[in-house]
């Protein structure tokens, strides 16, 4: 593989995986909200950083 | 005394994965001592790669005191030290169970400082097998004395500034003998890397056993 | 879908979903398509650098990325939310999006430039004024994160923020000069970028300048997502706070119920939910 396709995967590949991690992260958020505004039966302790 | 020291060296490598502290923290000034120290040296490309050796090793051991900090800080609650004394568990057990928490911690951090001199001042290791030794050699030394001073000044005030004026002497022979044996790894000089490598197995050794026995004795006092 | 605003109190019911958000998304794709298929296909190489030119499409961008969007974005958001007239959390939790982006794309600025010096050059690394100065504000970056993990009230911890985010938009510049200094004094202060001595002209040109774009609308997109998240943990954070005040509440009325000593714990300001 030559410098200049590393270049290009790294760069892009590199967007790419922070908005994956970044869409993963929100949905744990997403998740951990729902659960703490349901109502009061269930609250298993909620970790601070998912 | 075994299981014990796993039960806390796993309790301490929780901790540290749920709060990340060394990942955010002591990884970034590790690469900042070594631009840092890139600055004072000079931009003349040789005397980096002649001074890398050193660089990594100094990288390494100012980590190693911001990581025992962090590793008696995490005890400093309010009677965290004496319940932990209260329950039973073998002193020399946590002890053996801190070091190796360290231990593992410094070994991560040995890797990425590897990877960040390679990157930064265009070194190549060729004798691997030696700069490895060394490494590990180093990080058992580091992490039993580190773990000892860090219980030697735990719950003082003036901790913060008293324990690198400390620890750092302790640890000079490491430095000394780990950037000896790592510019051998760098020359191809095994010879004189494995006359090197002679020093850092008593420092390791020494300090594992006199940790163990007056750990105990040490958390009695503090 | 309304963004919301206040941080203490106020639970969220929606979280912020503009409608704009998939349109960038879509037009980030494209733009990126684009520049690949123009960047490594359609454009000529270079006469001197040859086909190791083509990063002329990539690294400069994501450099300008770093730089001066993400941290444009976080010292503007900073001064805003220090700013009494404008104070809201809306530029705290912006600037600290931008930060994080910001981090990302200065480590990408590094890689691709790394890797686009190790043929020009020989060597990875150089310790030039823009490398170097873009090292230290991934570094600064960092603790900058590492700084907004620390739990806090969020006005306090916003304002700290912003005070760090400035403080790095000042040293940067300070280090950039420094650094130039320190080399042009041992060199005869060339500038090290691989893409310094390209003749950038006609399609070569146009491709980078469609680059500028595509880069742009990834990190407006990443922007946004990175923000949403931002919104999300102030929304968990205060919903933990209300639950453990209920919680504490009613163990409290519990108390008054069975033995009417007041069951007041103390330390406690009791305030209900």
């Amino acid at each position: 593989m030559s410098y200049v396709d590393a270049g290009y995967i790294v760069a892009i590949g590199g967007s790419f995986l922070y908005g994956l991690s970044l869409f993963l992260r929100r949905r744990r958020w997403e998740r951990a909200l729902r659960v703490l505004e349901s109502s009061p039966e269930e609250r298993p302790a909620v970790a601070e950083h998912p | 005394m075994l299981h014990d020291a796993v039960l806390v060296a796993g309790k301490d490598l929780r901790i540290e994965a749920r709060s990340r502290v060394a990942l955010w923290q002591v990884v970034p000034f590790a690469i900042l001592v070594l631009v840092l120290l890139a600055f004072a040296i000079g931009p003349d490309q040789a005397s980096l790669r002649h001074a890398a050796p050193g660089i990594f090793w100094v990288a390494l051991l100012f980590s190693t005191v911001l990581a025992i900090q962090r590793s008696v800080a995490v005890e400093s609650g309010e009677g965290t030290r004496d319940g932990l004394r209260l329950s039973g568990i073998d002193p020399a057990g946590i002890f053996l169970g801190k070091a190796a928490a360290i231990g593992l911690q410094l070994l991560a951090l040995q890797l990425i400082l590897w990877a960040g001199v390679t990157f930064l001042f265009d070194v190549r290791v060729h004798v691997i097998w030696l700069a490895v030794v060394a490494c590990l050699l180093a990080t058992v030394g580091l992490a039993c004395a580190g773990v000892l001073y860090g219980a030697l000044s735990a719950g003082l005030r003036v901790r913060d500034t008293l324990l690198p004026l400390l620890v750092l002497p302790v640890l000079a022979p490491v430095l000394l003998a780990g950037s000896k044996v790592w510019q051998a790894a760098l020359d191809g000089n095994v010879s004189s890397g494995t006359q090197w490598l002679k020093i850092l197995v008593p420092f390791a050794v020494v300090y594992l056993v006199v940790g163990i026995v007056l750990y105990g004795p040490l958390q009695e006092a503090a | 879908m309304t963004d919301v605003s206040t941080s203490n109190g106020v639970a969220i019911r929606t979280p912020w979903r503009p409608r704009w958000l998939a349109v960038v998304g879509i037009a980030a794709v494209v733009t990126t398509a684009l520049t690949v298929w123009l960047g490594l296909w359609v454009t000529p190489p270079d006469e001197v650098q040859g086909n190791l030119a083509r990063l002329l499409y990539i690294h400069p961008a994501v450099a300008t990325v770093a730089l001066y969007w993400a941290g444009g974005v976080a010292l503007l958001g900073s001064l805003l939310y220090l700013w009494p007239r404008t104070r809201a959390f809306f530029w705290d939790r912006l600037a600290a999006s931008a930060v994080e982006v910001g981090a990302v794309f200065s480590a990408l600025t590094l890689v691709t430039g790394s890797l686009w010096g190790r043929p020009v050059w020989g060597v990875w690394w150089t310790w030039d004024a823009r490398l170097t100065s873009t090292a230290l504000l991934l570094l600064l970056e960092l603790g900058y994160l590492a700084l907004r993990r620390v739990p806090a009230d969020p006005q306090i911890r916003a304002r700290r923020c912003a005070v760090a985010a400035i403080l790095i938009a000042i040293d940067v510049p300070i280090v950039h000069f420094s650094v130039d200094w320190w080399n042009t004094l041992h060199q005869s202060g060339t500038i090290l970028d691989p893409g310094f001595n390209l003749h950038v002209h006609g399609s070569m040109l146009w491709t980078m300048l469609l680059s500028f774009v595509a880069f742009t609308l990834i990190f407006v997109w990443l922007l946004a997502m990175r923000y949403r998240i931002e919104v999300l943990q102030d929304a968990v954070g205060d919903q933990e706070l209300e639950v453990s005040l209920s919680e504490r509440w009613n163990e409290d009325a519990e108390l008054v119920g069975v033995g009417g000593s007041g069951g007041a714990v103390d330390g406690d300001e009791v305030r209900g939910p």
